[in-house]
Parts: structure tokens; C-alpha cells; sequence
């Protein structure tokens, strides 16, 4: 089993970094309608929520960019976990309060039409990427990455 | 392998997340300046801050409705907004029974932000009502490249405005500094979709009053 960890190791990454970076490049393309998306979750001053909209996209990016070279993978899992559990926190909230609106994970955000949110599909893809965030924590080893001593270094774990 | 020493690669790697963390934040901090209002942008005819930078009508009345009307002029539901309430809302301005304010926000990508710059061209030659209608007639689907400045300038001269000042304004992005300052005005206001009507600083019932003729109206004279 120890011999497959690293690569379960490197689709983990793999699976988070490449969603965390497309996620943050779809979103600051329109930093517009990410802070709109920010906003539209009503849980953060409109102030606060304004700077989150800008400054999100640019932690998605930084992490998704460690994760899939794989540099400093804990602390980047230990972030992405932290992202992917607001985000579950965030998006339930919404729903429990009956809040209409896009989650703008991709993109996007901001009120919809009363009844077109949709929101468990989201909940379940967050759910699943805390999931591997959490797996990257406890087994940070994996095949090509910069980390080294971790990837190779099956003393330090074990 | 497994002679390796650990931390044999430490430098390459510290190095690298040094790289990636650095450009970030290099990245973030114009970005974050950039959507700071800029006092120093021209502004159109009529335009002022305490409106928050929207193109006013009627700003002379007082004891009158103020509607607030946020758009995207790429925005669909806002071509249907305005087929559905532009008429009555220009016999408002006509008719001087209300303050309109609008706000042209480009959240939907660069042909947005082209589309605000050109109708601000147009408010300078009182013509902005008119140009507002045309864009709406004349609609395409999102940033399909469709809306570039010429393109623009031309729908300018179809509304009837022939000013070489129009064309030079909309070719030059004249008021593209302007265009940002309305969407971070807009964003201050807790705008979150469009259109957004504000009426006498209060949002109008999302579910019910948007597309009903009579709700809107309702609305209205409700104040």
C-alpha cells in the first residue's frame, strides 16, 4: 500500500491544484463579478466582501500553482482545506437562508432567478476536494514534486 | 532514491514557492489599487460622485421618486428589462415625474466596458436615452467581439448623433476611467445582479416587480 500512497499523492494534487488555479484564472478574468459573487453569499460587509472578491482569485492561483508542482504541499493542502471549508460554510449558509444565488466558484456569481440555485452538486464537489485537501495533509508525499524529501523520504512518514 | 539526502533539493524548491508567492502578491497589489475610485477620471455631462458616478435625469427635481437603475449593457435580462420598462421609465424622465439615475456596470467582460464608455460619448450629446435604446436593439451575445468601438461609434451615428466628438470620444476610451469608477461605486452599493432598481434607495421586490408593467409602476408611484 505505502508503494501507491505517492501516487494517490499526485492525483490528489493534481485534481485540487488544476481546479483551485482554473478557478482563480476564470475568476480574475472578471474581478467584477467575483467581488459580486463575494458579496451576493451576504455573510462578510460589503467592504470586506469587496476585497475578498479581488483577493481570492489570487490565492486560488498561488495554491493551485504549488499543489500541481508540488511545493510546499502541506501548507498549500493545509490552505486549500481552510478554502474548500469556507466555501461549504458560505454555500450552506445560502441554502439554509434560502439565498438565490450562482456559488461563482468558476466565475460567474451574484443573485439568479428565485429557484435556479443549485446547490448540492456544489456542496458534494467542495465536500470531495476538502476530501483530498485533508489526504494531502495526512500523506503530503507524492510522485514529481518539488518536495522532495517528502516525496522520496518514506522515514519522515511512518 | 534512497540514498537521496533529505532536503537535498531544498533551494530549488524554496526558491520556486519564493517565485510563485512573490508574482502573486506583485499581481495583486496594482490590482487592488486599480479598483479604487479614481477622482481624477473624466466624467460625462450630469455625472457627480454623490450619485455614484450614474448618468442623472432630472437631477433638479426634489419630492419626486429616485430610481436607481443598475445595468450591464451586455446583459440579456437587462434588454428585457428595458423593452419591458424602458418606455415608461423615459415618459418618467419626459415627464419629469422622477429622478433616474443610471449606472452602466461592465462586470460581463471588455465589450461591457467599450458599451458604458460609448453611451457616457453619447450622455455628453444629450443623446444618451436614445443611444441607451439602440445598444439594447442591437444586443449580441456576450463578448462575441461584436461590440468593438467602431461598431459602437457606427450604432451612434444610427441614433442620429453626428458629432466627430462622439467618435473620437468612444475610439479614445474617454471615459474608461469613469466606467471603473461606476463599478466600484456599484460595488459599494451591494449590487449583486442585473438590473437592480433602487427606488428612493430601496431595492424593488426581486420575485415580482422587475417584469410586471403594473408592479413597476406600482412601485413607482409607491416611491
Amino acid at each position: 500500500m505505502k508503494k501507491y500512497l505517492p501516487w494517490i499523492g499526485l492525483l490528489a494534487r493534481l485534481i485540487l491544484g488544476g481546479v483551485l488555479l482554473a478557478a482563480g484564472l476564470l475568476k480574475y478574468q472578471h474581478l467584477d463579478k467575483s467581488q459580486m459573487a463575494v458579496r451576493a453569499y451576504e455573510l462578510l460587509p460589503i467592504s470586506v466582501a469587496n476585497l475578498l472578491g479581488i483577493v481570492l482569485p489570487f490565492i486560488e492561483i498561488a495554491i493551485g500553482i504549488l499543489l500541481v508542482i508540488g511545493a510546499a504541499i502541506r501548507i498549500s493542502a493545509i490552505v486549500g482545506a481552510a478554502l474548500m471549508i469556507a466555501f461549504i460554510i458560505g454555500i450552506s449558509q445560502a441554502w439554509a437562508r434560502g439565498l438565490s444565488i450562482d456559488c461563482g466558484c468558476f466565475g460567474g456569481g451574484g443573485q439568479v432567478a428565485p429557484g435556479t440555485a443549485n446547490y448540492l452538486p456544489e456542496l458534494l464537489r467542495d465536500g470531495g476536494l476538502a476530501l483530498l485537501a485533508i489526504y494531502l495533509i495526512r500523506y503530503p508525499q507524492s510522485k514529481f514534486g518539488l518536495d522532495r524529501q517528502i516525496s522520496n523520504g518514506e522515514k519522515n512518514h511512518g | 532514491m534512497a540514498n537521496q539526502k533529505p532536503g537535498k533539493d531544498n533551494f530549488t524548491r524554496n526558491l520556486v514557492i519564493a517565485v510563485v508567492v512573490g508574482v502573486v502578491l506583485l499581481m495583486l497589489v496594482p490590482t487592488v489599487l486599480s479598483k479604487r475610485t479614481n477622482s481624477t477620471a473624466a466624467v460625462p455631462a450630469s455625472v457627480s460622485a454623490e450619485n455614484g458616478y450614474g448618468i442623472v435625469f432630472n437631477g433638479d427635481l426634489t419630492s419626486v421618486p429616485v430610481l436607481d437603475i443598475y445595468e450591464d449593457f451586455q446583459c440579456p435580462i437587462c434588454a428585457q428589462f428595458e423593452k419591458m420598462q424602458g418606455d415608461y421609465i423615459e415618459s418618467l424622465i419626459k415627464d419629469k415625474k422622477a429622478k433616474v439615475i443610471y449606472h452602466t456596470l461592465s462586470f460581463l467582460g471588455p465589450e461591457s466596458i467599450n458599451a458604458a464608455n460609448a453611451a457616457a460619448c453619447s450622455a455628453d450629446q444629450n443623446k444618451f436615452l436614445g443611444y441607451h435604446r439602440t445598444l439594447y436593439a442591437n444586443q449580441p451575445a456576450e463578448n462575441s467581439g461584436a461590440w468593438t468601438n467602431d461598431v459602437l461609434a457606427v450604432l451612434g451615428q444610427a441614433t442620429g448623433i453626428t458629432s466627430k466628438k462622439f467618435t473620437s470620444c468612444v475610439n479614445n476610451m474617454d471615459y474608461k476611467g469613469w466606467v471603473s469608477n461606476v463599478a466600484a461605486a456599484g460595488a459599494k452599493a451591494n449590487v449583486n445582479s442585473t438590473p437592480t432598481v433602487f427606488i428612493n434607495g430601496k431595492e424593488i421586490d426581486r420575485k415580482t416587480e422587475y417584469f410586471s408593467a403594473d408592479k413597476f409602476k406600482a412601485a413607482v408611484e409607491r416611491g
